[in-house]
């Protein structure tokens, strides 16, 4: 068990721990077919999710990625001519094959009985790939980038946007998947989800930052996550040091050790975007965003 | 059937090639993998050839050429295996499981990957005889020949749920496979270790 995984046992419950425990023995399993896009959307959720508390399965995981990448780059074997001349004077002395007469067209063949029952595994995997949001980046909308006048954990909301996320990366993420419905009957708020190349949603639900009802959404860029917190527009600006940074369109940055962070003002609303991350990564979702 | 030739036997040799003699290097390799010599898996590979050829018209569908003749030469190779009473050198599996899990346990992730990123045909083919062939078949059909789980649910003719926990593990073990035979003085130590743990856990699996 990785270190990352008993430092969890210490915030949690037993009970929770052995959820958490037995969802782990099972998504392991699942690893090699998350690895080659063979599960259907849902349980590539749930791994995504579990994938950011479980410092052992994202490492099996790479080992299945480090395995196949290899083996694809195995290059075919070269049947000399002599090989080739050899199965074409076998074929030529064996006798025709026995064509037999055309099958009616309401007859379904052996094989293609057995594809159907596949069928719906593939149709899974298809609307998967679906699902990966494709969208050219904008760069050209590019507003200015500001970083903050005042370190983040002197700025409550920001600061406590940080220990929130440092508890959420530790963990499994609570709540449903992509429950969003329940997250917008419980804040006064609107929300729409991120939408950026690479950026997928993995789950939402609702917390407070020192004092004030956040929603909170998690996705997942490439391996990592990235967490967006959204608070009422008069919990965004109250501190001097945001308002003044993202005064004339400007996106606030902020870094808190390796963490970065990036916030704007929306509709009634302020969003506050947090990850382990290079910055960068966090800009171009602010540019994806305002493209759209 | 209507026939635009005359002798539909040329017809159906035309299609022959078109569909299944590009495979013929794939095949091979793959029959290489499995075989003692390359003159083996040639002969395998002309015998599934003549079967394919004699069996052609129960093809019916174009676009499952390419795992039908891999079904047709895995029968060959497994008939010429019970001939030739060949076994293969297989390594203890749990050997093998300790192995990777010492690997995904401890800081050898980040190395394993660039050591297999590195090694050479050789080495990864020594690596995939050193584990059950149902095993290496799954991974292999997946990894090198591209096929997708439902292919290869078809072509060794098990569920799709076999093919998926046969290419997990397969993969574990292949890894496995790779580091017992690096066998790095640091890495026997660490696996010695993990042994010791084990057994004062009461073999915990
Ligand atoms: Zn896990």
């Amino acid at each position: 068990m990785s270190d990352e995984r008993n430092a969890l046992t210490s915030r949690i419950t037993p009970a929770e721990e052995a959820a958490r425990e037995s969802r782990h023995e099972v998504l392991r399993e699942l690893l090699g077919a998350y690895a080659d896009r063979e599960l259907p959307p849902e349980t590539v959720a749930q791994i995504d999710a579990h994938l950011i508390g479980c410092a052992e399965c994202r490492s099996a995981l790479e080992v299945h990625d480090a395995v196949r990448t290899r083996l694809a780059t195995e290059r075919p074997a070269a049947p000399s001519p002599a090989l080739r001349a050899r199965i074409a004077a076998a074929i030529d002395a064996a006798p025709a094959p026995v064509v037999v007469q055309a099958p009616a067209p309401q007859t379904v063949p052996q094989r293609s009985i057995v594809w159907l029952a596949v069928a719906g595994w593939i149709a899974a995997v298809v609307l998967a790939i679906a699902l990966v949001v494709q969208l050219p980046a904008s760069r050209q909308s590019a507003g200015g980038v500001r970083p903050i006048g005042a370190p983040v954990q002197q700025v409550s909301l920001l600061g406590g946007i940080v220990d929130d996320y440092t508890r959420v990366s530790r963990g499994d993420l609570p709540g449903r998947a992509r429950d969003l419905s329940a997250v917008r009957a419980a804040v006064s708020f609107p929300i729409e989800p991120l939408r950026a190349p690479d950026l997928r949603l993995l789950g939402a639900w609702t917390t407070d930052v020192r004092g004030e009802p956040a929603a909170v959404l998690a996705y997942r860029l490439r391996d990592r996550l990235v967490v967006q917190y959204l608070v009422a527009e008069d919990a965004f600006f109250r501190h001097p040091a945001v308002r003044t940074a993202v005064a004339d369109r400007h996106l606030l940055t902020a870094a808190d050790g390796a963490r970065a962070l990036v916030a704007w003002p929306g509709t009634s609303t302020g969003t506050v975007l947090v990850g382990d991350v290079p910055s960068e990564w966090l800009q171009s979702i602010w540019r994806s965003e305002r493209a759209h | 059937m209507v026939s635009a030739s005359s002798d539909p036997s040329l017809d159906l040799r035309s299609r022959f090639e078109a569909l299944v003699v590009p495979h013929l290097d794939r095949l091979l390799a793959f029959a290489i993998r499995r075989s003692d010599s390359v003159a083996d898996a040639e002969d395998a590979v002309q015998e599934a050839f003549v079967r394919a050829w004699l069996g052609f018209a129960d093809l019916r569908d174009d676009g499952l050429a390419r795992p039908w003749i891999y079904r047709i030469l895995r029968t060959v190779l497994s008939d010429f295996r019970e001939k030739n009473g060949r076994r293969q050198q297989l390594v203890f599996i749990t050997r093998l499981e300790d192995a990777h899990d010492e690997l995904i346990g401890g800081e050898h992730d980040a190395l394993f990957s660039e050591v297999v990123a590195r090694l050479d045909s050789e080495a990864i083919h020594r690596a995939l005889r050193k584990i059950p062939e149902d095993f290496a078949a799954a991974v292999e059909l997946h990894d090198i020949d591209g096929f997708k789980y439902a292919e290869i649910a078809e072509i060794v003719s098990v569920p799709i749920g076999t093919v998926m926990s046969r290419i997990a593990r397969g993969r574990k073990l292949l890894a496995g496979a790779i580091m017992a035979e690096r066998g790095t003085a640091a890495f026997e130590q660490s696996t010695d270790a993990l042994a010791e743990r084990r057994t004062s856990r009461g073999g915990a699996r």
